[in-house]
């Protein structure tokens, strides 16, 4: 039998899987993505609370993260995609359903890469507004700036651009972590990858190309971040 | 005519068990230039800070022009401001610089001076641009404008920051060891401007180590010891031999 | 939650502890060389060597650790000439694929820690050893390398921990370690709660142990940076025991 070569596999031709390739591609962007908001809204939050909350808010956002930086994504993942689905399987018996409910595996992946990802962002917000100098902030109180004006004005602005580079990291971190959802059966790079291997024997050339184009993602990705981050990080250094 | 400007009545301030200021009098009228000194550990930072509230007095009284800051003791125990929005329009007429400056980083020259008129006071953008520029001119940056406080030189940040507070149109200045952070070769040409802004008449309180500037610029010179005044008077009566044994051991040349 | 049921499956699940121990622990040792390989190829190599050393860390650091697993467990087989050869003996074995991709992988983390050790060093210091007479390699293992580990010791333990979790990845190729047995144990009794306390229990106490270790062991490393007192009543209990 003839088997066809790489090039071949990875073309645009009617034997090829480069369509597919590229679409997982964007599963997988759209994974990292939504993770990556919903990492970025809670680790606020959490960030948020570690600075200023009072004793039972803080002590929770310590344990979060020492909890969730300690144990393996794929555990959480799992946590999430079986977990929820035996939540949405009760509730739709509960409305009178029938059968197993499965949660969609975007969902519970998007929200357990997100859930990781808050840990990581809320240590980066906290280095972040710690790197803010209390002078900076006392000088505005002693003009007389109310708390809000303060907050929206100075503080808030200082501490983004100390975040930034941090904030790229996890986005890296992110992206590479949302492989880990093929689990769930999405079909992202990794799973199309598996896809490919499994029906035409050719694991190396499937595996190999999902990875190239990772490093195309995260290579652009870094590209992006360093621009971005000249572009905010003005002033901050001489 | 002499209108008090900033007025202290037995202030006084503890760190825990550590009394700072033990009992503070004193009186600086419009248009005065007051220089604070003393050693380190004196407390004379602390009585420039309890000025605009930055620290709060744990007792005593503090007055700006004609208004008394009120202070009541929270639960815990520490005295804090009655009303704190009061607090907030005296800091508006009280303009301060601190040693390290503090100008905002993530801002350029003009944006620090424009800040806190605009987004305080609520004063027009146009207005307060014109105005800022003026200032910057004046101080002598007018060049550096668009700059990052981070590619100024000490002496040119000190000076963006004593336009900063000058926009604000301030009743008085606080200039806390304004020349202390920066290189010896730099410390001229701020003493340069804080000695103009004297000249038109400011009402000034100086916490610093500058003799030459206490001497020559100062109206009256408040010599700090422990926590109290050790002596005060006008510079020419103290530095020819008028102020206290401690003064004149201070003051002397080493 | 089912407490009886917790405690079982922690019993259960305390099974993969070995095997878990074993992936980190293997290919840590094993990505320690590569790291170092890698730091000074990247410091002292010739601009090939450091080229070479650039790319491994863009590929490495670029994609995911999975994707690595599966090239090299499930990839690697496709070639006749690979399954022909020697190296099929290690890459036919899920174990030996993972230990190979986790070492390559913290080979390359762990490189960035070395180089930042071994940049940590003053400049200072190593001509004050030239300036005695030290040959360049005595200056190396005298005064560079004790001072570059002392220097790189919490960021690899940290690495060391982060290395404990990505070995979950094992049990995607079959192996059944602590997250392994948890993946069969929700699939078998669907109650996922308790399996996934259970599991994070257990990894959150080996992060803990490993931190303590690592940080007795800095404490003991860096008696150049406690006050002197405490560390000269230790040197007075070290050479009352010592010869003399």
């Amino acid at each position: 039998m003839d088997t066809p070569g790489f090039f071949e596999l990875m073309s645009f031709g009617p034997e090829g899987w480069a369509p597919a390739l590229l679409r997982a591609a964007m599963m997988t962007l759209a994974i990292a993505a939504t993770g990556y908001v919903i990492g970025s809204t809670l680790g606020a939050f959490l960030a948020w609370g570690k600075v200023s909350g009072g004793r039972v808010i803080r002590g929770f956002a310590e344990t979060y993260t020492t909890v969730l930086r300690g144990i393996p994504d794929l555990l959480v993942i799992y946590l999430f995609y079986f977990g929820g689905s035996l939540l949405l399987t009760k509730i739709m018996r509960g409305l009178g359903g029938e059968g197993f409910f499965d949660l969609p595996g975007f969902a519970a992946g998007s929200i357990a890469i997100g859930v990781v990802s808050a840990a990581q962002h809320t240590e980066v917000f906290r280095g972040a507004y710690r790197a803010v100098t209390p002078g900076e902030i006392e000088a505005a109180v002693a003009m007389g700036m109310a708390r809000p004006t303060l907050f929206r004005r100075i503080i808030l602005p200082l501490t983004a651009r100390h975040a930034l580079p941090g904030m790229g990291n996890v986005w890296q971190i992110t992206l590479k972590e949302s492989a880990l959802v093929s689990v769930t059966g999405v079909v992202e790079l990794v799973r199309q990858a598996q896809i490919g291997a499994g029906s035409t024997r050719q694991p190396f050339y499937f595996f190999f190309a999902s990875a190239v184009l990772f490093l195309v993602i995260t290579w652009i990705s870094g590209l992006v971040l360093n621009r971005a981050e000249r572009h905010f990080s003005r002033g901050l250094e001489r | 005519m002499t209108k008090p400007a900033i007025r202290l009545r037995g202030l006084r301030k503890s760190f825990g068990l550590n009394e700072v200021l033990s009992g503070i009098d004193l009186d600086a009228n419009e248009g005065e230039v007051v220089s604070i000194l003393g050693s380190s550990g004196s407390g004379k930072s602390t009585m420039l800070r309890c000025i605009n509230l930055l620290e709060t007095p744990s007792a005593g009284e503090v007055w700006i022009g004609d208004e008394m800051i009120e202070l009541t003791t929270d639960k815990a125990g520490r005295s804090k401001p009655t009303d704190a929005g009061k607090v907030q329009k005296i800091r508006e007429r009280v303009g301060m610089v601190f040693q390290s400056f503090n100008l905002w980083s993530h801002k350029t020259v003009l944006e620090n001076v424009m800040e806190a008129p605009i987004h305080v006071l609520g004063r027009p953008k146009a207005e307060v641009r014109e105005e800022a520029l003026a200032l910057l001119d004046k101080v002598g940056i007018a060049a550096k404008r668009d700059a990052y406080p981070a590619h100024l030189s000490g002496g040119q940040q000190q000076r963006a920051a004593i336009a900063r507070s000058l926009a604000m149109h301030p009743d008085v200045l606080l200039f806390d060891e304004p020349t202390s952070a920066l290189d010896p070769e730099l410390v001229g040409e701020v003493l340069r401007v804080m000695r103009s802004l004297a000249d038109e008449g400011r009402t000034m309180l100086v916490v610093t180590h500058e003799m030459g500037f206490a001497r020559d610029v100062s109206t009256r010179v408040v010599f700090l010891h422990q926590g109290q005044i050790d002596c005060q008077g006008a510079p020419d009566d103290l530095f020819t031999g008028g102020g206290s044994e401690r003064f004149q051991r201070f003051a002397a040349p080493s | 939650m089912d407490f009886q049921f917790f405690g079982e499956t922690i019993l259960i699940l305390s099974a993969g502890i070995p095997l878990t121990l074993t992936l980190a622990s293997l290919s840590v040792f094993i990505g320690i060389f590569i790291a170092i390989g890698i730091a000074s190829a990247r410091l002292w190599g010739p601009v090939w060597m450091q080229k070479i050393a650039r790319f491994y860390l863009f590929v490495f650091r670029g994609t995911p650790l999975l994707v690595q697993i599966f090239i090299i467990y499930y990839g690697l087989g496709q070639f006749e000439a690979i399954r022909d050869s020697a190296a099929w003996i290690v890459l036919r074995e899920p174990f030996w694929c993972a230990v190979l991709a986790l070492a390559l992988n913290t080979g390359a983390y762990g490189s960035e820690i070395v180089r930042g050790g071994l940049l940590s060093v003053p400049q200072g210091q190593i001509e004050a050893a030239r300036a005695c007479g030290m040959s360049p390699r005595l200056g190396f293992m005298r005064i560079i390398l004790p001072q570059a580990v002392r220097q790189a010791l919490p960021a690899y333990g940290n690495e060391l921990i982060l290395l404990c979790k990505a070995t979950s990845l094992a049990s995607i190729i079959t192996l059944m370690e602590i997250t392994g047995l948890a993946a069969k144990l929700i699939s078998e009794t669907y109650r996922v709660i308790e399996v996934f306390a259970a599991a994070g229990l257990i990894y959150l106490a080996i992060n803990f142990i490993l931190t303590r270790i690592v940080s007795f062991t800095d404490y003991r490393l860096t008696a150049h940076l406690r006050p002197a007192s405490e560390v000269l009543l230790e040197i007075d209990e070290n050479l009352t025991g010592a010869n003399p």
